[in-house]
């Protein structure tokens, strides 16, 4: 399968501070990844260099299968869509005319607006003036903004931090349609559920440093103690190796009838985020 | 540049400058002026020509130059300059599509504040030439002051030079210096001067000067351009 971002030996260094320490890795074409970290880790740093806005100390980047010396180009742009930290939209104006602007920006047509403001529960806002809106609809005005002009590559830098339970909901539902329809999504979060519920891989960023690539479930797995926690009615509460040797003690756990419940030691991506990196995600 | 990008970003910022009271009132200044002269004149007596360029220095640094720097400064401020950038629009379609804004603007206040005291003195072809070189003069230090002016606030600081050295140069004259005071010939050679003097001959010189002048700010606004563009 081709790729939709290769990343190899990727430094970037501010000054004297190293904010992304030689990471490689590759996101293909139609998957959903999410790069997961602390706050200064280097998401923010990541994002600007896969989409032009810096660029790389050292490194090769290459993205839909342009060298990241292309990346100024109209072709490259409209292939991609952003909704970088700290975006903002015109205040004054309404969020129709917001998505207008960047509508013929774009050069998608205009009837793309109705549609894409349903898609994030807007269709009923786009009269009104930004500067009403909540903090959340905002948010959601500019995740309709880096998805109007469907394209192939999404990247979004914390989509979903300022939004309640239910529009986060609709918004997954939404990417996951989208990308169901080819859209490759690159996104940032420190939300650990929201990556186990829409990643199809995730990579964890630390200090710079790229520690972990795999598919959330993968990762729970290789982390896990590969026990079996057994409660029994007595109240009493046992960890037993998955191992061959201890087949016999399960058994008869179970045939004197003395198993409550029993289930596998699987960690959340946030405990397994902690064991390798030594540290939680804030 | 792009046709299309341009009128998407002119569109927006007409309608963005329409709804911004501080924008708005800009236009107001020189037209309130030329009201107030109206009152000041002495019956038929038409008004002497360099207080008719107060009116038109008034414009351009307080319409054009501000305007342009204001809308600037805000789309840095507010960080929307960012989208506009990641998207395929290029830092030189939006400053077309403010500079189009600023000239309908410009061109709005001028022509009603002109009308109001006396338009028959501009109504020349070497005047209105040298108005719209006037005009791109303090349009483009608008543009320049505009690039590196990351806040609303701090634009105001730039244009107060603006203003008084090149807007109100024709109050100089009403200072009372000494004929042949070195600020007085500094003064003459301003571009708001120069314009002037067409009124005053049939020579080509004073716009061969006002030429130099836009010009002059022409590069600086390039060295600006070029300073934000390899700034990260
Ligand atoms: N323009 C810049 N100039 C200098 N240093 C910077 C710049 N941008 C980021 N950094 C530094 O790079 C490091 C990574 O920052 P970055 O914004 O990428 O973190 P992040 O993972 O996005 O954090 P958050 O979750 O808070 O958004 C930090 O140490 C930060 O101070
Ligand atoms: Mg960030």
């Amino acid at each position: 399968m081709e790729n939709a971002i290769e990343v190899t030996g990727m430094q970037k260094i501010f000054g004297s501070n190293p904010a992304i320490k030689n990471v490689s890795f590759h996101v293909k074409k139609g998957e959903i990844f999410g790069l997961l970290g602390p706050s200064g880790s280097g998401k923010t740093t990541t994002i600007k260099i896969l989409t032009g806005e810096l660029s790389q100390t050292a490194g090769k980047v290459n993205v839909l299968g342009e060298d990241s010396k292309q990346f100024g180009s109209t072709g490259f742009k409209t292939k991609i869509g952003i909704l970088s930290d700290n975006s903002s939209l015109y205040e004054r104006l309404t969020v129709y005319d917001n998505l207008k602007l960047f509508c013929k920006l774009y050069n998608a047509p205009l009837k793309q607006i109705d549609v894409i403001l349903r898609e994030v529960n807007l269709q009923e806002e786009g009269a009104k003036t930004v500067s009403k809106l909540s903090k959340g609809m905002k948010q959601r005005v500019l995740v309709a903004k880096a998805l109007m002009h469907k394209p192939d590559l999404v990247y979004l830098d914390e989509p979903t931090s300022a939004l309640d339970p239910g529009n986060m909901a609709h918004i997954h539902r939404g990417l996951k349609k989208l990308n169901a329809a080819g859209t490759t999504i690159f996104l940032t979060t420190h939300n650990m559920e929201e990556a186990t519920a829409l990643c199809d891989r995730v990579a964890f960023l630390h200090n710079g440093e790229l520690q972990e690539v795999d598919s959330p479930n993968a990762l729970r797995y290789k982390y896990s103690t590969h026990a079996f926690h057994v409660e029994t009615f007595g109240g009493e509460r046992l960890v037993i190796e998955n191992q061959a040797e201890n087949a016999d003690q399960i058994r008869e756990l179970i045939a004197s009838g003395q198993v409550r419940a029993m289930h596998t030691d699987n960690p959340t991506l946030g405990q397994v985020f902690l064991k390798v990196t030594g540290k939680g995600l804030v | 540049m792009h046709i299309q990008r341009i009128t998407a970003i002119f569109e927006k910022d007409l309608k963005d400058f329409m709804k911004n009271m501080m924008l708005l009132t800009l236009p107001l200044i020189p037209v309130v002026l030329a009201l107030l002269y109206t009152r000041m004149g002495e019956g038929n007596e038409a008004f002497p020509v360099f207080l008719l360029y107060i009116i038109v220095g008034t414009t351009y640094s307080a319409v054009t130059s501000s305007s342009m720097m204001t809308m600037m400064a805000e789309e840095n401020e507010k960080k929307t300059l960012r989208g506009l950038i990641q998207s395929p629009a290029t830092m030189m379609d939006v400053i077309i599509g403010k500079s189009l804004v600023t000239g309908l603007i410009t061109f709005i206040a001028l022509a009603v504040s002109l009308v109001i005291v006396d338009i028959e003195p501009f109504l020349n072809f070497r005047v209105i030439l040298g108005l719209i070189l006037l005009f791109l003069f303090f349009l483009l230090l608008g543009i320049g002051i505009g690039l590196f002016t990351k806040s609303i606030a701090a634009t105001s600081v730039y244009l107060m030079p603006v203003m008084f050295l090149f807007g109100f140069t024709p109050m100089f004259e009403m200072l009372g210096l000494n004929e042949d005071s070195i600020a007085l010939k500094v003064a003459d050679a301003l571009p708001i001067m120069q314009a002037i003097e067409i009124h005053h001959t049939t020579s080509w010189i004073p716009l061969g000067i006002i030429a130099v002048w836009v010009v002059g700010a022409a590069l600086s606004m390039y060295v600006c351009f070029k300073k934000t563009m390899t700034d990260e």
